[in-house]
C-alpha cells in the first residue's frame, strides 16, 4: 500500500509531462486525492493497532506507525477538498495548457514530498523530503508570475533553504552525538540506543533541528517567509501550505523531541519550544492590527496556531493530546478559511481588508463560511480549539505555570481582537462603492457550488469535533500519544 | 597534507568576505570545489568504491563545475559585476571574518573529551565558514552574492560532515546532493526574473510584501 502511494504520484507527473492535456491533468488531480484517500483509509484500518512496527516498506525507509497515521489521514483528506476545490477554482482563470501541466506536477510533487516526510523512518531522509517540499511549491508560489509573487517565491526558496541547511548542520551534530559504534538515523534505531547518545552533542544538535524544521513549521522568530508565501500563493495552495505543510514539519520535530525524553534532556527542548511558541504568539499579536491584507492575516494566525502546538508539546501530558487536537482542528478549519479566501478574492479581486465589507449582502455562502472559519481559527466554542486551547490553558495552571498562562491567554485575546475587528468588518455593513480612481472592479457572485463544498465539509466537521470527538479519533490521539510516551 | 587543505580552505572565506567583485567569487566557489575534491581524496576510505566514486562526482562535477558555471552563466546574462557598498566595508568585513577563523581554531584546539570520533580542524573550520557564510549574506546586497554565500554555506556543511568519522547512508547523500543542486537552478532562475521585473538585483528592492498599509 506504502509503495502504491509512494511510486503513483510519480507515474503520474510523467503522464501529465508527456501528453499536456488540460483534461487530463483535472482527472489525474483528483484522482490522486481520491487514491491518496483511500489509500490512508486502509493503511489505518491495517496500522492503527499496533506501535512502530513495520507493516509495509520499501527497503524499510516508509513505515506507518501510529504517530504519523494521525498526519497522513489529515494530509489526504484536506488534500482531497483541495483538489475539489481547486478545479473549479482554475476554471475562471487565463492559464495556459502548459501552465496547468507545471500547476498539476507541482501539486503532485509536493503531496507527495509532503507524503515522503510523514512516512519516512529516516532522519535523514525526512531532511530530503522536506528540502523537496519547498522546491515543489517554489513554483506554486510564484504561480500569478507577479511581481509580488516572484518576491514571495525567492524569500520563501531563500530563506527556508538556509533554515534547511542549518537543519542538516543539526543532523550532523545528532549523527556524532551517537557515537563511533551506531551509524544510523532510522528513528526506531535511535530511539533503542539512546543510552549511547552524548547528551552535549545532542542538545546542540537540537537547537540547530528546531530551527530548521522549525523554519519550515513556521514558529517565530524564524517564521518570515509564511506570510508572503501564504499571501501571494493561490488559495488552494495557501490553504495546502498552512493545513499539511507546517505539520508535517512538526511531526519531525515531535519525533526528535521523542529521542530528548529519552536521553532525559527534554527539559531543555521544552524551555526552546515553549520560548518559540510564545513569540509566535507574541509576533502575531504584535502584527495582527497593522495588515491590510486578509490572506496576510490567514498566515499570521498559522503562526499563532503553530505556536500554541509548539507550547502544547512542551507543557507535556494532557498538553500533548491538546497539541494533536488543535493541529486537527487547525488544518481543517484553516483549510477552510483559506478557500474562502480564494472565494473572496473571486468576488472583490482584491486582497485589501478596507475595500471589502458586506461578504453577506453579495455572497450568502461565502460570507457564512468566513464568518464560521473565524469563530473556529479564534476558538470560539464549539470549535475544537476552544477544547485544546482549555486544556492547554487547564495543564498549565495544573503544573503551576501561572505567569505563562496568564500571558498564553492575554495573546490570545489580542489576537482574537484583532482578527475579529477585520472579519467582521469585511462580512457585514455595507457595500462599499467603489472608489473612485484606481479599480474597475467588478464585484461578482459566486456560480459555481464546488467552490463551497470543501469549506462546509471541513467546517461541518470540525464543528463537529468540537462538542463530540468520535470514537476512532480519540484512539487515534491517543495512540499517537503511546507513539510519544518513554515507557 | 589535509590540515594544509583545510587551512587553504578557511583562507578562501577571508578572500571572499575582503572582495566585492563577484566574478571572484565565483572562482573562489571553484577553488573550493577543487579543494573538498583533494580534502575527500585524502581522507576517504577508498574501499567503499560507490561512496568515493560519489564524492568524486559531487565535489568534483558538481560543485567544481557545474554550479561556478551555471553561476557564471546567470552573471553575464544580468551583467552584474561587482556588490558595491555592502552594509559593512569589506576591510572590516575581513577583520570579523579572521576572527571568526580564529576563533574556529581555538575550538579545535580545545582538549575536550566529546570531540572523540571527530577531526577537530575540520569541525572548527567548517563551523567558522558556516558562520561567516551566515554573516556574508546578512551584509551583502545583491541576491547574487546572497546565493554565493548560501552555496558556501553548503560547502560548509560539506566539511563539517566529512568531520565525522562515519558516513551518512547513499540515499541521503544523494537526497541532499540533488536537493541543493535544484536549489541553487530555482534560484537563479528566480534571479533572472527578478532582474526583468525589478530592473536591479539589490535585495533593496525586494520589500514590497509588509506588514503595513501599503499597496500590497
Amino acid at each position: 500500500m506504502i509503495k502504491l502511494i509512494i511510486l503513483f504520484p510519480l507515474i503520474a507527473c510523467i503522464l501529465l509531462l508527456v501528453f499536456k492535456s488540460a483534461k487530463l491533468n483535472k482527472f489525474i488531480l483528483l484522482f490522486y486525492a481520491f487514491f491518496q484517500f483511500i489509500n490512508t483509509i486502509l493503511l489505518y484500518f491495517k496500522g492503527v493497532n499496533s506501535l512502530l512496527i513495520p507493516k509495509d516498506a520499501i527497503y524499510g525507509y516508509f513505515k506507518i506507525d501510529s504517530l504519523n497515521i494521525i498526519f497522513l489521514l489529515l494530509l489526504s483528506v484536506i488534500f482531497l477538498g483541495v483538489a475539489v476545490y481547486n478545479n473549479s477554482y482554475l476554471k475562471s482563470m487565463k492559464i495556459s495548457k502548459d501552465e496547468f501541466t507545471y500547476y498539476s506536477v507541482a501539486i503532485i510533487f509536493f503531496i507527495f514530498s509532503m507524503t515522503g516526510t510523514i512516512l519516512s523512518t529516516n532522519l535523514g531522509l525526512s531532511w530530503v523530503f522536506i528540502e523537496a517540499t519547498t522546491l515543489a511549491s517554489a513554483y506554486l508560489i510564484y504561480f500569478n508570475k507577479t511581481k509580488h509573487s516572484i518576491e514571495a517565491a525567492w524569500k520563501y526558496v531563500f530563506i527556508c533553504s538556509i533554515g534547511i541547511a542549518l537543519a542538516f548542520v543539526g543532523i550532523i551534530l545528532l549523527s556524532i552525538a551517537t557515537g563511533s559504534e551506531m551509524n544510523s538515523l532510522f528513528f526506531n534505531d535511535l530511539y533503542l540506543n539512546f543510552a549511547t547518545i552524548n547528551p552535549f552533542w545532542l542538545k546542540l544538535s537540537f537547537v540547530f533541528i528546531l530551527i530548521g524544521f522549525g523554519t519550515k513549521m513556521g514558529l517565530a522568530p524564524v517564521h518570515s517567509w509564511l506570510p508572503d508565501a501564504h499571501s501571494e500563493a493561490p488559495s488552494p495552495i495557501s490553504a495546502l501550505l498552512s493545513a499539511t505543510l507546517l505539520n508535517s514539519a512538526f511531526l519531525i520535530i515531535l519525533r526528535v523531541f521523542k529521542l530528548m525524553e529519552l536521553t532525559h534532556t527534554d527539559h531543555y527542548a521544552r524551555i526552546l519550544l515553549l520560548s518559540m511558541g510564545l513569540l509566535s504568539l507574541f509576533v502575531t499579536a504584535v502584527f495582527v492590527y497593522n495588515i491590510n491584507n486578509y490572506k496576510r492575516m490567514l498566515a499570521y494566525s498559522s503562526i499563532e496556531n503553530m505556536g500554541i502546538i509548539a507550547i502544547g508539546t512542551a507543557v507535556g501530558g494532557p498538553a500533548l493530546y491538546a497539541a494533536f487536537l488543535h493541529m486537527i482542528g487547525h488544518s481543517l478549519i484553516k483549510a477552510a478559511f483559506f478557500l474562502t479566501a480564494g472565494n473572496i478574492l473571486k468576488i472583490f479581486k482584491t486582497k485589501k481588508i478596507r475595500e471589502i465589507s458586506g461578504i453577506i449582502k453579495i455572497d450568502k455562502v461565502s460570507g457564512w463560511l468566513w464568518i464560521l472559519c473565524f469563530a473556529g481559527i479564534v476558538g470560539l466554542p464549539p470549535s475544537p480549539l476552544f477544547i485544546s486551547e482549555f486544556l492547554l490553558l487547564k495543564t498549565l495552571i495544573g503544573k503551576h505555570y501561572y505567569i505563562i498562562a496568564a500571558v498564553f491567554l492575554i495573546l490570545l485575546t489580542i489576537i482574537l481582537y484583532g482578527i475579529a475587528v477585520s472579519v467582521i468588518n469585511m462580512s457585514f455593513g455595507t457595500e462599499k462603492k467603489e472608489k473612485s480612481c484606481e479599480c474597475e472592479r467588478k464585484i461578482e457572485p459566486i456560480k459555481d457550488n464546488f467552490l463551497y463544498i470543501s469549506q462546509i465539509v471541513f467546517i461541518s466537521f470540525s464543528l463537529i469535533l468540537g462538542v463530540y470527538i468520535p470514537v476512532f479519533l480519540n484512539k487515534l490521539i491517543n495512540n499517537a500519544l503511546v507513539a510519544m510516551s518513554i515507557n | 597534507m589535509e590540515n594544509a587543505l583545510i587551512v587553504l580552505y578557511g583562507l578562501t572565506m577571508l578572500y571572499i568576505s575582503a572582495t566585492g567583485r563577484i566574478k571572484a567569487h565565483v572562482k573562489m566557489l571553484f577553488f573550493q570545489g577543487i579543494l573538498l575534491f583533494l580534502i575527500c581524496y585524502f581522507s576517504a576510505d577508498k574501499t567503499n568504491l560507490v561512496n568515493f566514486m560519489f564524492l568524486t562526482f559531487e565535489t568534483l562535477v558538481v560543485k567544481t563545475f557545474l554550479i561556478p558555471l551555471f553561476l557564471t552563466k546567470i552573471l553575464n546574462k544580468n551583467k552584474i559585476y561587482r556588490d558595491s557598498e555592502p552594509h559593512i566595508p569589506n576591510f572590516y568585513s575581513l577583520v570579523i571574518a579572521s576572527i571568526m577563523l580564529f576563533g574556529g581554531f581555538l575550538i579545535s584546539n580545545i582538549d575536550y573529551q566529546a570531540f572523540d570520533g571527530i577531526n577537530p580542524i575540520y569541525f572548527g573550520v567548517s563551523i567558522s565558514s558556516i558562520i561567516i557564510s551566515l554573516y556574508l549574506i546578512t551584509t551583502r546586497h545583491k541576491v547574487l552574492t546572497n546565493v554565493i554565500g548560501f552555496i558556501m554555506m553548503e560547502n560548509a556543511i560539506f566539511l563539517l560532515s566529512l568531520s565525522v568519522a562515519k558516513e551518512m547512508p547513499m540515499i541521503v547523500n544523494m537526497g541532499a546532493l540533488l536537493d541543493i543542486f535544484i536549489v541553487v537552478f530555482i534560484l537563479g532562475l528566480l534571479i533572472n526574473k527578478i532582474n526583468e521585473s525589478f530592473e536591479d538585483l539589490s535585495v533593496y528592492k525586494l520589500c514590497d510584501l509588509k506588514d503595513c498599509d501599503c499597496d500590497d
